[in-house]
C-alpha cells in the first residue's frame, strides 16, 4: 500500500451559519523573555536514559510528559495552549523525530532550540555525545559519561540552564527526523 | 542578515521600521536567530548560497495589517512570501522561493469564522491548523468530518492553496477542489472576495463557489497573485460508519481490470482513496524479495516472465484496500456489491473483510486507531513511524524532496512509470525503490501518481547529487508526457518549463497576468516559475 505515510517512511451543535468569530488564544508575546522555570520535561518512555531524565526532573518538581506515539497529543492537547499565552522553557530527552516536530511547532509560539546534545549509542552501550549550544553546554557535555547514566545528568543540566542567556542559531534545525538503524539515536534538548 | 535583492540596507531598515509601526514591534522578526526559524528543514540547498532563506519575517494579525504590509512592500520593492503555518515540508516549508524575501507569517490570523453542520462548510483564516479546526468541531460535537493531510499540522488554507490532498472521498480529498469562496489581498493592497462573497450582505458565500463571470480562485493557488486571508471549505457530513475491505487478484495482468473496477467505485463517489498494493512485490520502499531481485538481475522482465513468476510464487499479484463511508446499511451493501462486481470482472478475485467503525469515533478510542487520517483525524504519528528510515538504514537522510509523476489510471502506465523511474535511478547509480510490482497513489481520483522521493541532506555534496537525480527524473517523465502536481521551490522553474505546449504559452499567459496584477513584482517572485518582469530574464 502506498500513501503519504509510506512516502514519509523513505526519507514524512451547529452554529448554523453564524460567524463564530472567536479567536484562538493570543500568541505569547513574541519578544518577551522566557520565564526561568522549566515548564515541561518531555521524555520517550522506550529508553532507560529518557526515563531517568524524567525521573530526576520530576524529583525536582518539574511536570513531565511522555512524547507518546502521536506528538499531536502533547502539543495540541497540552503545550500549545499554555505557550500561546506565555512562553516557557521545555526540555526533553527523546528520539530525533520528536525534537524535529517540536522544533517546527515551536516556531508558531516564537520559541526555538536553545541547545541540543545528540547521543549515539552503539550496540555495546557506548555513547557518543554531540553537543551544540552555549559554551556551558559544550563544557558540560564533555563530562557526560560515555555509557549509561547520562540521562540523569542531562536532567540536572537542564534544571540549571540559564534561559535568559543570549542564544544564536547554531542549535537550530541540525538534522531531520530520521535516525540510523544500527545505533540508538537519542537527543537531549531545550526549547525556549 | 540576507537582504532582499536590489534593496539597500538603509531602505530595508526603513521598511522594517514601517512594518513595526504597522503590526507592532513584537511581530517583526529580523535577528539571525529569529529568521533562521524560517529555514526549510528539508532544503536541498541547505547551507549553500542558493538556499532560499528569508531576510526577515512579519506576522500581521488582521487583513488590514496585511494590506499595510503589502503597501510598505510596494514602496520599498521588497519581495513578500506569505505562509500560513509553513509546514509543507518537501515543498519549501516556511522558506521563500526567492532568497531574501520577507516572510509574511499569517500564524496570528487564526480565527475559525464559521463551521456549519447543516450546510456542511467551514470558513477559516490562514493560521488555523487542521488540529485547531478538528478540535473546534469535536469540542462542539458538530456532525461534520474533515478531510486531513498527513501529517496534519498544516492549515486548510495553506494546504489547499498548494493543491494538497487527503484520504476520504474524491470531492473532499482534493482540498482546493473542495474550497468555496476566498478573500484575497491583492498586490496593490485591495481586498477581493470571490464567488458569492462578492455580493454585499451575501449569506451563502460558502454555498456557491462560482458567483457570476470568470472564476479567479485558481489564480491564487500555487501562485503569486495575492495573499489569501479567508477561505471556505465544503465538509463531509459525518458518516455513520466506516468500513474497509481488501480485494486481491491472482495474475500480473489482472492489474488493469482491477484498476478499471476500482475506478468505477471511485468515480461513483462511493469510496475513499483506494490503497493499491502487491502481496508479491515487497512494498514500495522495501527492497524486492530475493526471487524478484533475481528475476530483475538481467533487466526489466517481460510480462510473460512476470506472469510465470507470479504463478511460481503462488500469491496474489495485486491488492487494493477499499474504504467505504456512509450509513451502516449502505457501506455493508456496497462492500457486498463490490465483491460481486470484482468477482465477475476478475476470475480468482478474493476478498478479506477489514475494519468496521461507527462514527464519530469516541475520543477515548482515537489513540488506538491505526490510521487516523482516514477518519478525518489529524495526526503527527507519521513522524514516529519514520524515525527509522528503511531506505538508508544506517545513513539516514535529513529530509526529502518529492516528485509526483501524474499518469493515467491504467496498468500499462503504472508499469511504464515504474520502469522509467527504475532506469533513471540506475543511470545515477542509485538504489531504485521500484520494481514491476510498484503501485501508484490515487490522491487525485482521476489520476494516478508515481512518486519519487529523493533524499535531502545537510551535506552540500550529497544534495548536489540529489538535485541531479531529481532533475533527471523530472526530465524523463516530461519526455513521456507526465507532469507533476507540485514540487519544491528548487525545481519549480524546471517544472514550469515542462508545461511547455505551444512555446510555453501557459507560462507566458501567467507572466502577463503577473505583470498586470503585481507590477512591482512583490508577491512571491518565482513561485511555480512565475517571475516578475524585472527578474524574468535573469532568473527563469
Amino acid at each position: 500500500m502506498v500513501d503519504r505515510r509510506s512516502i514519509l517512511k523513505l526519507g514524512a451543535a451547529g452554529v448554523a451559519g453564524a460567524l463564530v468569530g472567536m479567536p484562538l488564544p493570543v500568541l505569547g508575546a513574541a519578544r518577551a523573555g522566557v520565564s526561568g522555570t522549566l515548564f515541561r520535561a518531555v521524555f520517550d518512555g522506550r529508553f532507560e536514559e529518557a526515563v531517568a531524565f524524567a525521573g530526576e526532573l520530576r524529583r525536582r518538581g518539574v511536570v513531565t510528559a511522555s512524547a507518546g506515539p502521536d506528538l499531536a497529543t502533547l502539543w495540541y492537547g497540552d503545550l500549545q495552549a499554555r505557550l500561546r499565552r506565555e512562553r516557557a522553557p521545555i526540555a526533553g530527552l527523546t528520539d530525533r523525530a520528536t525534537l524535529f516536530c517540536l522544533e517546527e511547532l515551536a516556531r508558531s509560539v516564537g520559541m526555538r532550540v536553545a541547545f541540543r546534545i545528540d547521543h549515539l549509542i552503539d550496540d555495546r552501550g557506548r555513547v557518543e555525545h554531540d553537543p551544540v549550544g552555549p559554551a556551558a553546554i559544550l563544557a558540560a557535555a564533555r563530562t557526560l559519561p560515555a555509557e549509561s547514566g547520562f540521562g540523569r545528568e542531562i536532567a540536572v543540566l537542564a534544571s540549571r540552564f540559564d534561559w535568559r542567556q543570549r542564544r544564536d542559531a547554531a542549535a537550530l534545525k541540525r538534522t531531520g527526523p530520521f535516525s540510523p538503524e544500527n545505533k540508538t539515536a537519542l537527543v537531549s534538548w531545550a526549547i525556549a | 542578515m540576507v537582504l532582499p535583492p536590489n534593496v539597500s540596507e538603509a531602505d530595508f531598515s526603513a521598511a522594517l521600521g514601517e512594518f513595526r509601526s504597522a503590526v507592532g514591534a513584537d511581530w517583526v522578526f529580523s535577528s539571525d536567530a529569529d529568521v533562521a526559524l524560517y529555514r526549510d528543514s528539508y532544503s536541498i540547498y541547505w547551507g549553500e548560497p542558493e538556499e532560499r532563506v528569508a531576510s526577515a519575517a512579519v506576522a500581521p494579525a488582521t487583513v488590514e495589517e496585511v494590506q499595510q504590509v503589502v503597501r510598505i512592500a510596494n514602496k520599498y520593492r521588497i519581495p513578500l512570501y506569505p505562509i500560513s503555518t509553513g509546514r509543507n515540508l518537501t515543498y519549501g516549508g516556511s522558506a521563500p522561493t526567492l532568497r531574501g524575501s520577507l516572510v509574511v507569517d499569517l500564524k496570528r490570523m487564526n480565527r475559525i469564522l464559521a463551521v456549519d453542520e447543516k450546510r456542511h462548510f467551514a470558513l477559516v483564516e490562514p493560521g488555523v491548523s487542521y488540529f485547531d479546526l478538528y478540535n473546534h468541531i469535536r469540542e462542539r460535537n458538530l456532525e461534520v468530518m474533515l478531510d486531513v493531510p498527513d501529517p496534519g499540522w498544516g492549515s486548510p488554507v495553506g494546504n489547499s492553496l498548494d493543491h494538497g490532498v487527503g484520504y476520504t472521498t474524491a470531492p473532499f480529498r482534493d482540498h482546493f477542489g473542495s474550497h468555496c469562496g476566498m478573500e484575497v489581498v491583492t498586490a496593490e493592497g485591495e481586498i477581493i472576495r470571490t464567488g458569492t462573497g462578492a455580493v454585499p450582505n451575501s449569506d451563502n458565500w460558502q454555498d456557491f463557489h462560482y458567483g457570476a463571470g470568470p472564476t479567479i480562485d485558481g489564480l491564487f493557488a500555487q501562485s503569486n497573485f495575492g495573499i489569501v486571508t479567508k477561505m471556505g471549505f465544503w465538509l463531509m457530513p459525518m458518516p455513520e460508519a466506516y468500513l474497509t475491505g481488501t480485494v486481491t487478484v491472482p495474475r500480473y495482468q489482472d492489474f488493469d481490470p482491477l484498476i478499471h473496477e476500482v475506478s468505477y467505485w471511485e468515480d461513483l463517489g462511493l469510496i475513499g482513496m483506494p490503497d493499491y498494493g502487491s502481496p508479491i512485490g515487497g512494498g514500495f520502499f522495501a527492497p524486492p524479495p530475493a526471487a524478484l531481485a533475481a528475476l530483475m538481475a538481467s533487466g526489466w522482465p517481460s510480462i510473460d516472465a512476470l506472469e510465470r513468476f507470479v504463478g511460481v510464487e503462488a500469491r496474489p499479484a495485486w491488492s487494493v484496500r477499499l474504504h467505504f463511508y456512509g450509513p451502516e446499511e449502505t457501506v455493508r451493501a456496497n462492500w457486498q456489491a463490490a465483491k460481486r462486481r470484482f468477482s465477475g470482472a476478475i476470475p480468482g478475485a478474493a476478498f478479506q473483510d477489514g475494519e468496521f467503525l461507527r462514527l464519530p469515533i469516541p475520543p477515548e478510542q482515537e489513540p488506538t486507531l491505526p490510521d487516523k487520517p482516514r477518519l478525518g483525524i489529524p495526526s503527527l504519528e507519521v513522524f514516529a513511524m519514520v524515525a527509522r528510515n528503511p531506505s538508508t538504514a544506517n545513513d539516514p537522510a535529513d529530509g526529502h524532496a518529492d516528485f509526483f509523476a501524474m499518469i493515467p489510471r491504467k496498468a500499462s502506465a503504472v508499469w511504464e512509470a515504474a520502469r522509467v523511474m527504475f532506469e533513471t535511478y540506475r543511470e545515477m547509480d542509485t538504489p531504485a525503490p521500484y520494481n514491476p510490482f510498484s503501485t501508484p497513489i490515487n490522491y487525485y481520483s482521476r489520476c494516478f501518481i508515481m512518486a519519487a522521493v529523493v533524499p535531502t541532506w545537510r551535506d552540500p555534496a550529497r544534495n548536489s547529487r540529489s538535485r541531479e537525480l531529481f532533475a533527471r527524473i523530472m526530465d524523463r517523465c516530461a519526455e513521456r508526457g507526465w507532469g507533476c502536481y507540485r514540487t519544491a521551490p528548487a525545481f519549480q522553474d524546471q517544472l514550469a518549463r515542462t508545461y511547455s505546449f505551444n512555446n510555453n504559452a501557459l507560462l507566458r499567459f501567467r507572466e502577463k497576468l503577473k505583470d498586470s496584477i503585481d507590477p512591482n513584482g512583490i508577491l512571491s517572485p518565482g513561485r511555480y516559475g512565475i517571475w516578475p518582469a524585472s527578474m524574468r530574464n535573469t532568473r527563469a
